[in-house]
C-alpha cells in the first residue's frame, strides 16, 4: 500500500495515553500502544475529531504559515468562503480581501466565482453518476466513502471542487502572463485540516497545484488588525450563490435541487451512507454530506461558531444581488471533471489479500471475541473488544493486553 | 461443498431501531473478506430487505449467512404468520405492511421483488401460521 500523507498528527510528548481520541474516532483508526496514541494512516480520514477531543493538545494539524508564501514571486490567496463569516456582520468581504493583501498576498482570488462554476458542472454531474449522487466538496467524506463504503464510490460526483477550479484558473492566467509555474505560489486559507491533506494529494497535478494551506484561525489575529474600525457600507463584488457553499444545505440551495438530503456531522453522515448502501435512498437525487457540524462553517480551524457564522453569511447574502452568470465555460469544462481514478479503493477493511486466509482470520477473530468481556473498556489499547479481536488476529495486538483475561476476570480461558 | 464460514443474527419483530444490524454486520464481514464492492452492495440490499421484512411483517426470526469459496447463501427465516399467496406477494407494489411502517417509508411492496432482483438465485417457501423462509444465493464472480 502506498504511503498516505495525513494532516492530523500526534505530538508524542504531550500524549498521556488517555484513550479519549481512540474512543471518539469514527473509523477506529487510533490505538494506544505503550501509553501513546498511534494513528493508523490507512484508516484515518482526516476528520479532526481527535484534535477536538484531546484534552492535552497532543493531536495537531499539519499546516503552512504566512512565512511560506515568501518563497514565491507571485503570492495568491484562495480564501475559503467561510472566511467572510468570521468577522461579524458589518465587515464586507472586500475589506477582508484588502486585509489579506496587506498581509503580503499579491492577489486574492474570488472563490465564489469557482463555486458558481462548480454549481453548473454539478448540475450536469447529477446525470453522470449513480443515484443518489454524493457530494465531493468535503475531502473527509470522500475518504470515508473510499475506505468504509467502497461500493458507493460510483455515487461520488466527478466535479472539481471550487478550490481546485480556482487553482486551475489562476495557473492558466499566470501562465498566459508569462510566469513560470514554480514562481506562482497559491495558498488556500483553510477552515479544516482535511483540506491540508487534499491539497497535498492534488499538488501532484501541476495544472491545479496548490502550494500550501494556511489555517484561517492562524491568520485571524493578524487580519483582525487590518480590519478593525473599517466598517464599509458599500457592497462587495462577490457572488450570493457562491457564498452559500459555506453552510450545510447551501449547495442544494445554490443549485436548486429539491429532492436532496443535506447531512452534516461525521456520525450523521455515516448513518446516511449506511442507508444508501442498503438501497433505501435510491430515489434521492443528491446527498450533500459534510463531516463538520453545519458544513464548512463547522471547520476546526475557524474562530466563529458555526451557527452564528451561518447567520452572518445569510445576512451578507441578503444584501447582495449578484451571481456570476456562467454561460460559457466550455474552454475549461473538459478540465473540470475530475479524471482521477475513482476506483482507487483503499481496501482498508480487507484483512488479508487471500480469501482463504481471510476466512481463517475471521474464524480466529470469532473465537477471540467469545473470550472477551464485551465491555469495550479500551484498556487494551483498542477501541472495542471487536476491534481488539481483529487486531490480535492480524498480529497487531496480543491477548496479553486484555486486562480482564489476565487478571482473572474470566474462568473459561485457559 | 461445505461452507467456509457461517454467521447467524436474530431479528426482532417491530424493532425498527436495531433493524438493519444484521445486514450491516454482514457487510463488515464481506468487506473484511475482500469481496468485490459491487457484489457487497447487492448482498447488502438483499439482506437488508429480507431483514426488514422480518421486522415489519413477522413475529420474529433470524438471518443466516453461509459463505462458500465462490458464493454466499443467505437464509431469512421467520416464525410466521406466513404468506397466504406468494405469487401476489412477489408482485411489485403489493404490500400488507401497517400504516405505521408505510409512514416510515417501509412496506412499499418492493421488498420481495427487490430481493429477487439483487440475487442470482431466489427461493421462497411459506406456510400460513407457521413460517416463511427465503433463501438467496449471490455469486462472488
Amino acid at each position: 500500500m502506498k504511503q498516505l500523507f495525513h494532516s492530523v498528527a500526534l505530538i508524542s510528548e504531550k500524549c498521556i495515553g488517555c484513550t479519549k481520541c481512540m474512543m471518539n474516532c469514527p473509523v477506529e483508526a487510533i490505538r494506544v500502544k505503550g501509553g501513546k496514541a498511534v494513528i493508523y494512516n490507512e484508516k484515518c480520514i482526516d476528520c479532526g475529531e481527535c484534535i477536538k477531543v484531546c484534552p492535552y493538545g497532543a493531536h495537531i494539524s499539519i499546516k503552512n504559515s504566512l512565512d511560506d508564501i515568501q518563497r514565491y514571486k507571485k503570492k495568491i490567496a484562495i480564501p475559503s468562503v467561510t472566511l467572510y463569516s468570521q468577522f461579524g456582520k458589518n465587515v464586507e468581504p472586500d475589506v477582508i480581501n484588502e486585509g489579506l493583501l496587506k498581509l503580503g498576498f499579491d492577489e486574492v482570488f474570488d472563490i465564489t466565482f469557482s463555486c458558481d462554476i462548480a454549481s453548473e458542472t454539478l448540475k450536469k454531474d447529477l446525470e453522470r453518476v449513480e443515484k443518489p449522487a454524493i457530494s465531493t466538496l468535503c475531502p473527509t467524506v470522500v475518504r470515508l466513502v473510499e475506505t468504509e463504503y467502497p461500493s458507493l464510490v460510483g455515487h461520488l460526483v466527478k466535479m472539481l471542487t471550487p478550490i481546485e477550479i480556482s487553482a486551475l484558473i489562476i495557473r492558466e492566467k499566470y501562465k498566459e502572463m508569462g510566469y513560470k509555474n514554480e514562481d506562482v505560489g497559491i495558498f488556500f486559507l483553510t477552515p479544516c485540516p482535511s483540506w491540508v491533506t487534499k491539497i497535498s494529494e492534488i499538488s501532484k497535478n501541476e495544472n491545479i497545484r496548490i502550494n500550501g494551506a494556511i489555517p484561517i484561525s492562524d491568520i485571524y489575529p493578524k487580519l483582525l488588525k487590518h480590519i478593525k474600525g473599517r466598517a464599509d457600507d458599500k457592497n462587495s463584488f462577490i457572488s450570493r450563490t457562491g457564498l452559500m457553499w459555506a453552510y450545510s444545505g447551501g449547495q442544494c440551495e445554490a443549485i436548486g435541487i429539491e429532492n436532496s438530503i443535506s447531512v452534516d456531522g461525521i456520525k450523521n453522515v455515516i448513518k446516511v451512507l449506511n442507508d444508501v448502501e442498503n438501497g433505501r435512498l435510491d430515489d434521492i437525487d443528491y446527498i450533500e454530506a459534510m463531516a463538520c457540524p453545519n458544513g464548512c462553517l463547522g471547520g476546526l480551524l475557524l474562530v466563529e461558531n458555526p451557527y452564528n457564522a451561518e447567520r452572518i453569511t445569510k445576512n451578507l447574502n441578503s444584501k447582495i444581488d449578484f451571481t456570476y452568470k456562467i454561460h460559457d465555460f466550455s474552454d475549461i469544462e473538459s478540465k473540470l471533471v475530475s479524471d482521477e481514478e475513482s476506483s482507487e479503493h483503499r481496501d482498508t477493511q480487507k484483512i488479508s489479500t487471500n480469501f482463504e486466509s481471510a476466512v481463517k482470520m475471521i474464524k480466529s477473530m470469532n473465537k477471540i471475541i467469545n473470550m472477551l468481556p464485551g465491555t469495550d473498556c479500551g484498556l487494551c489499547g483498542s477501541p472495542s473488544c471487536k476491534a481488539f479481536a481483529e487486531d490480535v488476529a492480524k498480529g497487531l495486538a496480543s491477548l496479553k493486553d486484555c486486562k480482564f483475561l489476565n487478571e482473572g476476570g474470566f474462568n473459561n480461558e485457559g | 461443498m461445505e461452507e467456509l464460514l457461517s454467521v447467524k443474527y436474530d431479528v426482532v419483530s417491530g424493532d425498527f431501531i436495531r433493524g438493519g444490524e444484521a445486514s450491516s454486520n454482514l457487510k463488515k464481514l464481506l468487506n473484511q473478506l475482500g469481496v468485490r464492492s459491487d457484489i457487497v452492495k447487492r448482498i447488502c440490499v438483499a439482506c437488508y430487505e429480507a431483514e426488514m421484512n422480518i421486522v415489519i411483517h413477522s413475529v420474529g426470526g433470524y438471518i443466516e449467512a453461509k459463505i462458500y469459496n465462490d458464493k454466499i447463501e443467505i437464509t431469512a427465516y421467520d416464525y410466521g404468520p406466513g404468506i397466504p399467496n406468494i405469487e401476489l406477494a412477489m408482485q411489485e407494489g403489493y404490500s400488507t405492511a401497517s400504516d405505521v411502517a408505510r409512514e416510515m417509508g417501509f412496506g412499499g411492496g418492493m421488498g420481495l421483488p427487490n430481493i429477487k432482483r439483487s440475487s442470482d438465485e431466489f427461493y421462497i417457501k411459506s406456510e400460513v401460521g407457521k413460517f416463511t423462509e427465503i433463501k438467496i444465493i449471490i455469486y462472488f464472480n
